[in-house]
């Protein structure tokens, strides 16, 4: 039995992997069905996912393209209308909180390029706004303190000038680092949840769209454990909290009725100072330009860089 | 079996370490309903009295949860498990493995120890029949060599008990 040469040194997310392996275990073959062959399937993947970085270096577009050059042709045109705007992507693990941490590295990358101490002071009050949002709904505070701490100091890192300073290459190694990316995807969960509850009549409609859950499980089984897949929910809730625009841009087969192969993005947009909630949905705030752009295909989000 | 599982787990990592020490001091501040931390020098592993509900089947019985924490408590669940003799539950074996969602799958940072107590209490209160899970033999022949629960591959088709 492989588990027991392995005990001792396997991961959690190894372990996570292993327990599906066990299905081939069970010494009653009769039992064995679909539901096991698909969680195989799913270890497999899980293993996959683990050979790619949390996030991975920046590539040229083209890599892209390799990656579909046997495949659908709307893909790879897709693709040409892409590169005519974009220059790069850079991949991140396909582990569930691949929106999360693609929003993190892009964000901590662009405070680190832009130098921009106007942003950081906004988004630190927006936090801190987050945290007491959070206590008002009852959380203890040692519950998430420790994950706020964190990316508040990664954020001041980021910042030159001080004896914490790092620099791009430390940054991509912090993103690589499980003991600081988990915690900080962490701290955005809690961001996110904290949102979504708060504004619960918002969200409510949206999330029974997606599940039959209230907002009180949705929260609880798809937005606080780690590797829950993130949906327009967790963008639109982790955008307004943080008051940081976010363009989606879209690759996937869908082609359109003329014939004229486009790529649609969407942007979310923050809610803005103290509108009310609904204001989103009449008018609107002023368009932003977003500074963080993902790109997503069904199922996973990378960051796209502008040319 | 349960001490071969936790002299092979690492020990609690710094901020595991400060974590569990808040969590400690707010449990003394205020316990869950119905529990009874049993203090020890051991940071790492809790054993915790839970006393059944009044009006529950299981009113007037008192169990014994263990809880031991792995190395990067929080991000990973600690290990929970009923000391024996485990309740009679349609959830809960008779090795003390417990059968419910958010100690394995459905874990998060945001969970505390008081808020599992809090589980583990309501999936007891709501059971309206005292028997063990109907793969239960097969199951505990399977975890003789000591396999924590966290290892199984959990099933969890029923959330009304």
């Amino acid at each position: 039995m492989e588990m027991q040469k392995q005990e001792g040194l396997l991961t959690d997310a190894e372990m996570e992997s292993m327990t599906s392996v066990q299905a081939s275990e069970v010494d009653d073959w009769a039992n064995f069905k679909d539901n096991d062959i698909m969680q195989q399937q799913s270890a497999i993947l899980a293993e996959e996912a683990e050979k790619i970085p949390f996030v991975g270096d920046k590539e040229p577009l083209s890599s892209l393209e390799a990656e579909y050059q046997s495949g659908s042709i709307i893909l790879l045109e897709k693709i040409k209308v892409l590169s005519e705007q974009y220059a790069s992507i850079r991949r991140t693990r396909g582990d569930g909180n691949c929106f999360f941490r693609s929003f993190m590295f892009a964000y901590l990358e662009h405070i680190l390029n832009s130098q921009d101490r106007a942003e950081v002071d906004r988004i630190t009050a927006n936090v801190e706004e987050c945290r007491k949002t959070l206590q008002s709904l009852g959380y203890a505070d040692f519950t998430f303190e420790d994950f706020f701490a964190l990316f508040l100091e990664q954020l001041e890192s980021v910042l030159q000038g001080s004896e914490a300073s790092i620099s791009h290459d430390e940054l991509v190694q912090r993103s690589r680092d499980q003991s600081v990316s988990d915690y900080v995807v962490m701290f955005f969960r809690f961001v996110t949840s904290g949102e979504i509850r708060k504004r619960s009549e918002f969200f409510e409609p949206f999330i029974l769209g997606l599940t039959n859950a209230t907002v009180e499980q949705f929260c609880k089984s798809s937005v606080e454990p780690m590797g829950e897949e993130s949906d327009h929910v967790h963008i639109t809730a982790l955008s307004d909290a943080l008051g940081v625009p976010i363009r989606v841009v879209y690759l996937d087969r869908s082609s359109c009725d003329n014939g004229v192969v486009s790529v649609n993005h969407h942007d979310f947009t923050p809610l803005t100072g103290d509108l009310p909630a609904d204001a989103a949905t009449v008018g609107g705030p002023e368009p932003i330009n977003p500074f963080i752009t993902l790109l997503y295909r069904p199922g996973h989000y990378d960051i796209l860089y502008l040319k | 079996m349960t001490s071969s599982s936790a002299a092979s787990r690492k020990a609690l990592s710094k901020i595991a370490c400060n974590r569990l020490q808040k969590e400690l001091v707010e449990w003394q501040v205020s316990p869950p309903a119905g529990f009874k931390h049993k203090p020890t020098d051991n940071l790492q592993r809790w054993v915790i009295e839970v006393n059944g509900a009044p009006g529950t089947l299981y009113a007037n019985e008192t169990y014994q949860l263990q809880v031991d924490f792995p190395e990067h408590y929080p991000m990973e669940a600690p290990q929970v498990i009923f000391l024996h003799p485990a309740p009679l539950h349609p959830h809960i074996y008779s090795n003390g493995h417990i059968c419910l969602d958010i100690l394995y799958d459905s874990w998060s940072p945001a969970m505390t120890v008081s808020s599992i107590c809090i589980s583990i209490l309501s999936m007891l209160s709501s059971s309206t029949v005292k028997q063990r899970p109907e793969d239960n033999d097969r199951y505990v022949k399977n975890c003789r060599n000591g396999r924590s629960p966290k290892e199984t591959r959990w099933w969890f088709h029923d959330d009304k008990v």
